[in-house]
């Protein structure tokens, strides 16, 4: 029996290996002198490990801004998405209105097609809107996605309607009911999407890249893609880019792991 | 405090019609017992009259105000849930706090009025917990807490006791009548069990199919069912029902050719008439006397002090339950006399209406 757990603890840690072992490059290398990278067998530390890289992002390059611009949009994107699902979410499961089911059929069927056949449409659609070349048009697509009115929904289906009906009959509005009733018990759920939002619009590449064309408005993939074209051989320096790029969203998701998980556990069990 | 007077209420659901013109009127500091099988209609109704459904058509009024429009926090009433349905991340006391905290209640009164709460519900000491931490008693409690919180002109009870083991269930039956004696408030407790509405009910509202069937006392209901169908819904074991023809001089033949003699009637019946004979358990009794049919003993349930002995007519015909004190003298495969006497018998026309009696001079 001894045996057996240490085999699989073992097993285990070395697929953990195999998968961290990227990452752990990724920041070893950006600590190495220029062209540093480039030697065979690559080195897997750096023989002087310095700033210099980062030094360069955050002075000449001016990473700061493009860091600032995710973190914007990111947060924009996240706070919205959550402030037009979640209620978006709960009206499809707890509220009756006219076309209510078909409505919904009709956004799950929407799912099925994948983001990048809409995007021209879109793009066309924003610039008739004259929301190209700004925030405003990189947050549109965030504003309300399926996935997250679907979840949301599927998790509101187990809050019992009496509960709901309890909390009416006590005198309480629709708005009061959602804000007091109803998102303390979606906690979990609400953490888990705003986590995937967050994410999300924090990685995405396409659509910023093609909505937003003034550098100054580049988010940090964008960013990192254009000064890829530029220092395609600056190995180091491109690493110490994806560390920047990394890194936040890592911590913030190791740090709401707890309710992440407890989310998609609750989901699965009472959805 | 004040009465509640329902008019002509219909619902539907669909094509579904489940209240069918349903009029109740419930006296101020009345318990009114709303009983009948599932799907009658019943927990439709008092929905209604919580504002949670609107009607298709009638009126609800409380006191004096039509409320039939009203939204719920308005009707002056407060509801106990099957489930209960506690808001499960606020506290005991954040629970029955909620609505006069909706309703902008000062503080102080706050705290006066789920004190007092608690301590007609003896739940002081969980005014701290989450409902998570309390047993199915417990939360029984709460949640009527919540309702005497918002002092309320009517209680509205839905199958309060159903998600309850046995034994608890009898305890918190007899907690809800000594709760309405202290209150007084005008109840209306919707139930599918007979016997909480038998204990608790000043009166007895039998719904079947979306109408009302009867409304009276638990004694008169009992006494003198209107339908076939309310004479065997009351009552444990349920009376017995036996199909005959009558003949001439007030008597009618049974199923398996015996004659029997039936209580007077206010009018005649024509000899052939099919009718039912209706006939309670501890109504029978078992031992020689004129007019006693020969009867074998097929089973004997014995309860302890009571048997519920079941008779297989001599001759064929159905079966009928008897019930009396146990003396250990009976023994299944015997044969008794057994006699049903005219005065406790009831009648019932081919519709399952009662006969009417004549009146005792």
């Amino acid at each position: 029996m001894m045996l057996r757990r240490w085999i699989i603890t073992l097993l285990a840690a070395l697929v953990a290996l195999v998968t961290i072992a990227p990452l752990l490059w990724m920041l070893s290398v950006s600590f190495m002198a220029p062209g540093e990278a480039s030697g065979f067998p690559p080195p897997l530390f750096p023989a002087n490990p310095g700033l210099d890289n980062y030094r360069t992002l955050f002075g000449s390059f001016g990473i700061g801004r493009f860091l600032a611009n995710s973190l914007l949009v990111s947060t924009l994107a996240t706070g919205l998405a959550l402030l037009f699902t979640v209620p978006a979410g709960y009206a499809f499961a707890k509220l009756r209105f006219r076309g209510r089911d078909a409505t919904f059929r009709l956004l799950v069927a929407a799912l099925v097609v994948p983001g990048q056949i809409g995007m021209l449409p879109l793009f066309l659609e924003l610039k008739a809107m004259g929301l190209v070349n700004s925030y405003a048009g990189a947050l549109v697509p965030w504003l309300a996605g399926i996935f997250g009115i679907f979840l949301v929904r599927q998790y509101c289906l187990s809050i019992p309607d009496e509960m709901l009906e309890a909390a009416r009959i006590d005198g309480a509005s629709e708005g009061q009911i959602l804000r007091r009733i109803v998102l303390p018990i979606l906690t979990p759920i609400v953490v888990t999407l705003a986590l995937f939002v967050f994410l999300s619009s924090w990685n995405d590449f396409m659509w910023p890249l093609i909505i937003l064309a003034d550098q100054d408005l580049y988010t940090l993939p964008v960013a990192l893609a254009a000064m890829s074209r530029q220092h395609v051989q600056d190995n180091e320096l491109m690493m110490a880019g994806a560390v920047v790029t990394t890194l936040p969203v890592l911590i913030l998701f190791l740090s709401l792991q707890r309710f992440y998980l407890s989310g998609l556990l609750a989901g699965s069990v009472k959805g | 405090m004040a009465g509640l007077s329902i008019d002509g209420a219909r619902k539907s659901f669909g094509d579904t019609e489940v209240l069918k013109g349903v009029s109740i009127d419930v006296a101020e500091g009345e318990f009114a017992v709303i009983v009948g099988p599932s799907g009658c209609g019943k927990s439709t109704l008092l929905r209604a009259v919580a504002g949670l459904e609107a009607l298709g058509a009638g009126r609800i009024v409380i006191g004096s105000r039509d409320v039939t429009d009203l939204q719920p926090s308005d009707r002056g009433i407060a509801m106990v849930f099957q489930s209960y349905a506690l808001y499960p991340h606020l506290t005991v006391y954040e629970n029955m706090a909620f609505g006069l905290r909706i309703a902008k209640t000062g503080k102080a009164e706050i705290a006066e009025a789920v004190r007092r709460a608690a301590e007609i519900l003896n739940i002081e000491a969980l005014l701290d917990r989450k409902p998570a931490a309390l047993s199915g008693g417990q939360r029984q409690r709460v949640a009527i807490g919540r309702a005497i919180v918002r002092q309320p002109q009517i209680f509205l009870f839905d199958e309060p006791l159903s998600n309850l083991d046995a034994d608890l269930r009898v305890r918190m039956r007899y907690e809800f009548a000594s709760l309405h004696r202290t209150l007084g408030t005008t109840t209306l407790y919707v139930t599918h069990d007979q016997v909480e509405a038998m204990t608790l009910a000043d009166r007895i509202i039998v719904l079947r199919d979306g109408q009302v069937e009867q409304i009276g006392s638990p004694r008169d209901l009992y006494e003198r069912p209107a339908t076939l169908f309310v004479a065997q819904f009351l009552g444990t074991p349920r009376m017995n029902i036996l199909s005959a023809t009558a003949t001439v001089n007030g008597r009618a033949t049974l199923a398996n050719g015996r004659e029997i003699a039936l209580p007077p009637l206010a009018g005649a019946l024509e000899p052939g008439t099919p009718v039912s004979i209706g006939i309670r358990p501890e109504d029978i009794a078992i031992g020689a006397a004129s007019g006693a049919l020969p009867f074998t003993i097929a089973f004997i349930e014995r309860l302890g002090g009571l048997a519920t002995v079941h008779l297989q007519g001599a001759g064929g015909g159905e079966p009928i339950a008897c019930q009396l004190r146990d003396d250990g003298s009976l023994r299944e495969g015997d044969t008794v006399p057994a006699f049903l006497p005219a005065d406790r018998l009831h009648l019932f026309d081919a519709d399952g209406r009662a006969l009417a009696r004549r009146p005792a001079e």
